[in-house]
This record gives C-alpha cells, sequence and structure tokens, in this order.
C-alpha cells in the first residue's frame, strides 16, 4: 500500500510527469481494494465495478494532468473511492437503479465543461473523424499538448524538434490542418445528406 | 465569412491560456458580440474536446490491457515479477504435456490447444510511455504493439530489425507474426532468436513450440515442450517425472 503524505505528493509529481507506465501504476495498486469496495457497496458486478475503476482512475489522471488536483487533503485511495462513489451515485441517479455505466458515452460527457451549452454531436463526430485522418506527428502533438497538457518544452524534448518555438509553429498548424480537415468533413456531409434528399 | 488570421491567433491564445487581463476582457467582449466569432471558438473548443476525447480513450484502451494481463495473471498465478515468465512457461508446460501426451488425439486438436494457451508476450523492451520519443518509427512500433495493431507492428519490427538486431524486438516480431496467422514467418522469427542470440531463449522456445502446435506438427511440438520441461525453472522438475513416467 502506498501511504504518507510525501509519498502521496510523490505520486501526484510522478503522474504529472509521466505517463502510460504510472498510470498503469496506480491502476494496479488500488484495484483489489476499490473493487472489493464498490462491488460490495453498490451491489454491482465485478465487470461493472472495473468499467468505474477505470473510469475514477482516468478522472484522478485527468485532474492532475489538467492541474486541477495539485495536492491532496487525504489519500489517494480516498480521493479514487470518493470518485467512484460519484460516479456511483451519478449513474443511479440518472438510470434510477444500477445499471452498468457506458463508459464512451461518459467520457464524452465529462468533457462537457458547460452544461447549459450541450456538445453539438454532429460536429463532435466529424471533428473525431478529422483527427482520425490528421496522422502522425500531428496527433501526437496536439494529444500531448491538449490531452496530457504538456508544455512546449516537454513537448520539444518528447518529439524531437529544434526548440520550443518550432513545437508551437508544428502545433499551431496542425491545428490549422485539423479545422480544414474538419471542414472537409462537414461539407461531405452536407453533400451526403443532400444527396439523400434528392 | 473565412475567419481572419487575427482571429484565429486571438482564439488559440485563448484556448493556450495566453491571454492578458486586458485581452481577455476583449475576448469576451468579441465572444458576446460577434455571432460568427463566437461560432470559431465554439468549433474550436469541440475540437480540442475531441482531441481530449481521443486521449481518454486511448488511455481507457490501456487500462484494458492492464486489466486482461492481470485476468491473465490470476488464471496463472505467478510471481515475483522477474520469475513471472518462468513460472507461467513451466506451469503452462506441465498441462501441454499433459494435453499433448494423454489427451490430444481424443480431445484438443493442436490447433484448439494453440488457441487456449497463446497469449502474445507484453511489450517488456520498451512500454510505451505517453512522454517520449513518441514521433519515431520506434515508438510507434511498440504502441502499435500494444494497441493490438500486429499488421502495423510487425512492418515497423521489420524495418526495426533491418537496422538493428534486437533479440526483444525479435521476440515481439514473433509474436505479431502468429497473430496475423504467418505461422511459417514466426517460427523463422523464434528460430533465429534461438540460434543467433544468447537471450530469450526460453520465451523463443515456448513460442516455437506453439508455432508448431498451431501448423499441427505434435511430434516438434513435444520435444521442445520436453526440453522445456528438463529446465531448472519451477515445475520443472514435475514436468520431468511426469514426461517419464509418459514415456
Amino acid at each position: 500500500m502506498i501511504g504518507g503524505e510525501a509519498i502521496q505528493s510523490e505520486i501526484i509529481q510522478r503522474i504529472r510527469s509521466g505517463g502510460q507506465t504510472e498510470l498503469g501504476m496506480i491502476y494496479e495498486e488500488y484495484r483489489s481494494e476499490f473493487l472489493q469496495w464498490i462491488t460490495k457497496e453498490y451491489d454491482c458486478s465485478m465487470d461493472d465495478g472495473k468499467d468505474m475503476y477505470q473510469l475514477a482512475i482516468l478522472i484522478f489522471y485527468d485532474n492532475i494532468r489538467q492541474g486541477k488536483l495539485e495536492y491532496l487533503v487525504s489519500s489517494v485511495k480516498t480521493y479514487l473511492f470518493g470518485i467512484g462513489k460519484n460516479l456511483a451515485k451519478d449513474n443511479m441517479r440518472k438510470e434510477k437503479k444500477f445499471t452498468p455505466i457506458n463508459q464512451e458515452k461518459w467520457l464524452k460527457e465529462y468533457l462537457i465543461d458547460e452544461p447549459d451549452q450541450p456538445l453539438d454531436d454532429g460536429i463532435f463526430a466529424l471533428a473525431k473523424r478529422a483527427l482520425e485522418k490528421l496522422g502522425q506527428p500531428c496527433k501526437r502533438l496536439i494529444e500531448l499538448f491538449y490531452y496530457e497538457n504538456k508544455n512546449m518544452q516537454e513537448i520539444t524534448e518528447a518529439m524531437q524538434y529544434k526548440n520550443s518555438e518550432t513545437a508551437k509553429n508544428q502545433k499551431c498548424k496542425c491545428m490549422a490542418r485539423l479545422r480544414k480537415l474538419v471542414d472537409q468533413e462537414i461539407e461531405r456531409n452536407s453533400n451526403v445528406v443532400n444527396h439523400e434528399t434528392y | 465569412m473565412k475567419p481572419t488570421e487575427h482571429d484565429i491567433t486571438l482564439m488559440e491564445r485563448y484556448f493556450d491560456s495566453e491571454l492578458s487581463v486586458t485581452e481577455l476582457e476583449h475576448f469576451h467582449s468579441r465572444v458576446a458580440t460577434d455571432a460568427t466569432f463566437k461560432a470559431l471558438v465554439q468549433r474550436e473548443k469541440i475540437l480540442i474536446g475531441a482531441i481530449r476525447n481521443q486521449g481518454l480513450l486511448d488511455n481507457l484502451q490501456y487500462l484494458k490491457a492492464i486489466e486482461d494481463k492481470i485476468q491473465g495473471n490470476q488464471a496463472h498465478p505467478a510471481s515475483p515479477k522477474i520469475q513471472r515468465w518462468y513460472y507461467y512457461a513451466a506451469a503452462a508446460v506441465v498441462t501441454i504435456l499433459l494435453s499433448v501426451t494423454f489427451l490430444l488425439p481424443t480431445q484438443k486438436s493442436s490447433d484448439e490447444l494453440f488457441a487456449e494457451y497463446f497469449t502474445t508476450y507484453p511489450n517488456f523492451v520498451e512500454p510505451t510511455t505517453r512522454g517520449s520519443n513518441e514521433a519515431t518509427n520506434r515508438a510507434e512500433a511498440f504502441q502499435a504493439y500494444e494497441q493490438k495493431d500486429y499488421q502495423k507492428a510487425a512492418a515497423l519490427f521489420t524495418k526495426m530489425l533491418n537496422e538493428n538486431r534486437e533479440s526483444g524486438v525479435l521476440l515481439l516480431l514473433g509474436n505479431s507474426n502468429l497473430m496475423l496467422g504467418k505461422t511459417k514467418e514466426a517460427k523463422e522469427n523464434f528460430v533465429t532468436l534461438i540460434e543467433e542470440f544468447d537471450e530469450l531463449d526460453i520465451q523463443a522456445k515456448w513460442y516455437l513450440s506453439l508455432c508448431y502446435l498451431k501448423s499441427g506438427d505434435t511430434e516438434n511440438a513435444r520435444k521442445i515442450l520436453k526440453e522445456l520441461g528438463e529446465t531448472e525453472v519451477s515445475y520443472a522438475s514435475k514436468a520431468k517425472e511426469l514426461l517419464e513416467q509418459v514415456d
């Protein structure tokens, strides 16, 4: 068991500067206890418990990467169980009883930070398609910046660019290309709709 | 209307948290009064949302892969880390020996045995960490392997091996070929690994025996399994004892 205030903050530091290895480490560390607790507390199956644990880990990781979680007043375990509790309650509130959680749907809704402005599902789907067409290294670069929240210096090192300025220019070019691809997807989609109309 | 360069720069700097307090005020005022600019900002927000969503889904897949590994380990209990492979191989050897020797003719075909016992070797060579060398073919190859894109992984591993012969990469290439149903190529990979490298022999022999099983050559599969049973790994003595009784 990982414990102690110093170690807790070290965990946060490692996740902030690390990557998937650290994500995996945390996953394995608290898995058994979490599954034992959630299956008993909410009378759900082991598979449902795993689905919620995976989401809890992703939120924990994302909160650290996005700078929303800089230090813990409790332990990592308490924090993870807290996320699990909220997930289970939220799921039960929506469905009135415990039902298996739809992870992909949940992860999409998680991104909406303004509840009064619902996500445009159509554009979102086209943006995802455009992202697939973007290719590497652009896709990786913008993911490092917007998802991993890496700064330009870190990106420069990770992707072996000449300097931060080059990395930043490259990021701007990649985003411009992505916008163009989305425009093309929207146009293609409207053509399909028009053809179907006639 | 097409957005101006200035508008795009302003929007980019907003999302990259680079605006000063005054610039931020100007930005919000533009969003409130200029519908075209507001639409541009909303579109960008969705784009960034799609990028973040992809990152979350990639990591979800990664966690699922870890979960699969944990399940696999629970099915074939193993520890500590360094010994993990040996225990797994040896335990499987005993079971396979039993199956091949006693049960094969009446119960399970070699194909079924292969399907039952073959699991890809984990990427131990260079576990993908999102912070390093992601742009290189090398990182892409390991990432493809972890994401089960064996076609891509095999192509990139082959390219890597042409430049530099690495035992670990060869082992993963063999696994990729096995996953792609290219048993002949996989067999060549493992034979090369056994004959031309000083490490990963046990692993290569294990997978070579599975190649033989896959191609229905139970005689050669049995030969290698017998040899593996004679190595100094856990359960090996039991395997030997059992094999002697069977012979």
